[in-house]
């Protein structure tokens, strides 16, 4: 197996990186069928590697599909340097002497490092990435070209790999031909990137499902900036230097949230949840309240819930806040084939432009439900628990689902099968039928008793 | 998979107005009980009439009160 031609796209303009990775692979000529084409990533990458996908191109030019294939990690030791492979299953095989296209995506978290690490409110972020300027891969290379997408033009220092050209706020590596197996070129790129860093840390989200029509989700968020550590003090008024109006702190505020561009550019003071059409009763809180600085636009394909924290947020800094909203059941909830009920969510988080590191959804079934069994696109750790809510005698059975480094290409559907007769849905009538009807033979009982000291006459 | 969309038994606009009804319906036959009670003897009272009201007042509360939490967001 060679790779004839590779066009690497790595895209640092957000806080995580994201790569397009083009690669046209050959069967060497006296080969057998290959079924697999093998991807390596380093191992520093791979603890960052939130997600990898692979699509093959098929047909020509204006007919061209693109075909999405699995991704496996592979666990063949043949590496140098613990590098790991990913392995590509190919849903056709590729016969000796035939080529194809595939398209690699992969996304790393975490892998910016802020340089300096501790910045004052009035500097912009600069952060350092690190790469290879070929393609690390288990095959030779014939031909390569790495390009690389800065969010603007400051570019500090980058390494030179010649031939290596830089255009605006593009860098070009290559092209390169005739690499061996297993090169690596390591380069060091350093450059101002003021997205906000936005990492969740830890998110708990809960689902409960109410045959009575309502599927209520409540979000526990422990959010962190993870940009460089912000550096001396928070001054709401330094970032009026230009307005002689503005004095008063509480136009300081103002003013630092209508223009946050004046400093403080690497902080973030608002975030933008996407939920799904048709929320009601949305809140947002933390542990001393209500937080009244939020909006909700809603329209018919999506509801759009923009959250801004109590203070803006700087490098290092964190903020704990639980948003929560009821959904309608007709709308997530079905009858398969089989008369199992299923319950169709959106995995991942709903906020824009975050990394989610530890993130938990429960799924908890009315009562009365049996055999849970969760259907998730990737790998998810999951297991069983017992929970209690209103009205709960035997408890709800609960799907624990959870996965680090979750990033926006999670928000995918996920499924929950399940068992439920619809008998159970009268349990909670009945035993408030049946504590009222107490209170009432307790009454009668009480009027028929004769409770009087002395003789009856 | 031909999957058919599952919604509540009874339309969620109706749960404040089922309250309502429920709950008064309820009350009243609670009255009614207990109005008999103190109005009749305790060797002139039928047990039967006083199980049967006391069994209806407790189906009209006892759904009253669950469509109660229904309509203000307890979802049960």
């Amino acid at each position: 197996m060679i790779v004839t031609f590779n066009c690497l796209q790595i895209d640092l303009t957000g806080s995580i990186v994201k790569v397009f990775l083009t690669l046209k692979v050959e069967n060497a000529a006296s080969a057998s069928d290959a079924s697999q084409v093998l991807v390596a990533f380093m191992p520093t990458e791979v603890q960052h590697l939130a997600i990898v996908k692979a699509t093959r191109a098929e047909g020509k030019r204006k007919k061209k599909a693109y075909t999405p294939l699995s991704v496996q990690e592979s666990d063949l030791p043949t590496t140098p340097n613990g590098a790991r492979l990913y392995s590509v299953q190919l849903s056709t095989p590729l016969k000796p002497g035939e080529t194809t296209t595939l398209q690699v995506f992969y996304v790393l978290t975490h892998s910016l490092d802020p340089f300096p690490a501790e910045i004052s409110q009035s500097e912009s972020q600069l952060v350092y990435y690190r790469d290879s300027a070929v393609l690390l891969s288990p095959y030779n290379v014939l031909e390569q070209v790495t390009y690389i997408k800065m969010p603007s033009n400051r570019i500090e220092s980058f390494t030179r790999v010649d031939p290596t050209t830089r255009a605006g706020t593009e860098l070009k590596y290559g092209t390169y031909n005739n690499q061996m197996p297993n090169t690596y070129l390591p380069i060091l790129v350093h450059f101002e990137n003021n997205r906000p860093f936005a990492i969740v840390e830890e998110l708990v989200r809960k689902v409960e499902i109410s045959h009575w029509g309502n599927v209520q989700i409540t979000e526990h968020y422990k959010m962190k900036h993870g940009g460089a550590r912000h550096k001396g003090a928070f001054s709401r008024s330094i970032q009026l230097n230009a307005s002689w109006l503005l004095t008063q702190n509480f136009l300081a505020r103002l003013e630092y949230q209508s223009r946050p561009s004046i400093s403080g550019t690497s902080s973030f003071k608002n975030l933008l949840a996407r939920l799904p059409p048709r929320v009601h009763s949305v809140y947002y809180r933390d542990e001393i309240g209500n937080i009244s600085s939020s909006h909700l636009r809603t329209d018919s394909h999506k509801s759009e819930l923009e959250i801004e924290p109590r203070y803006p947020l700087f490098g290092g800094w964190h903020c704990t806040f639980t948003i929560g909203y009821g959904l309608s059941l007709q709308d997530f909830l079905f009858e398969a084939d089989d008369g199992r009920r299923y319950i169709n969510l959106t995995f991942g988080c709903p906020l824009l432009d975050t990394v989610v590191d530890d993130l938990t959804v429960k799924v908890v079934l009315p009562e009365g439900s049996k055999n849970p069994q969760p259907v998730v696109p990737f790998l998810a750790e999951q297991h069983l628990e017992t929970s209690y809510s209103y009205l709960d005698v035997v408890g709800r059975t609960t799907v624990v689902l959870k996965k680090k480094n979750v990033v926006g290409e999670h928000n995918v559907p996920f499924q929950v099968h399940y068992e439920f007769n619809p008998i159970f849905m009268l349990a909670e009538p009945l035993m408030l039928i049946f504590a009222v009807f107490l209170f009432f033979v307790a009454c009668i009982a009480y009027l028929h008793m004769d409770l009087s000291i002395g003789k009856a006459s | 998979m031909a999957a058919k969309a599952i919604s509540s038994p009874v339309p969620v606009d109706w749960y404040p107005t089922l309250a309502v009804i429920m709950v008064s319906v309820g009350l009243m036959f609670t009255a009614t009980f207990f109005i008999y009670e103190a109005t009749s003897s305790r060797r002139s009272r039928s047990l039967a009439k006083e199980i049967t009201t006391a069994a209806v007042a407790s189906i009209f509360l006892g759904f009253g009160s669950l469509f109660v939490l229904l309509a203000s967001g307890v979802y049960v």
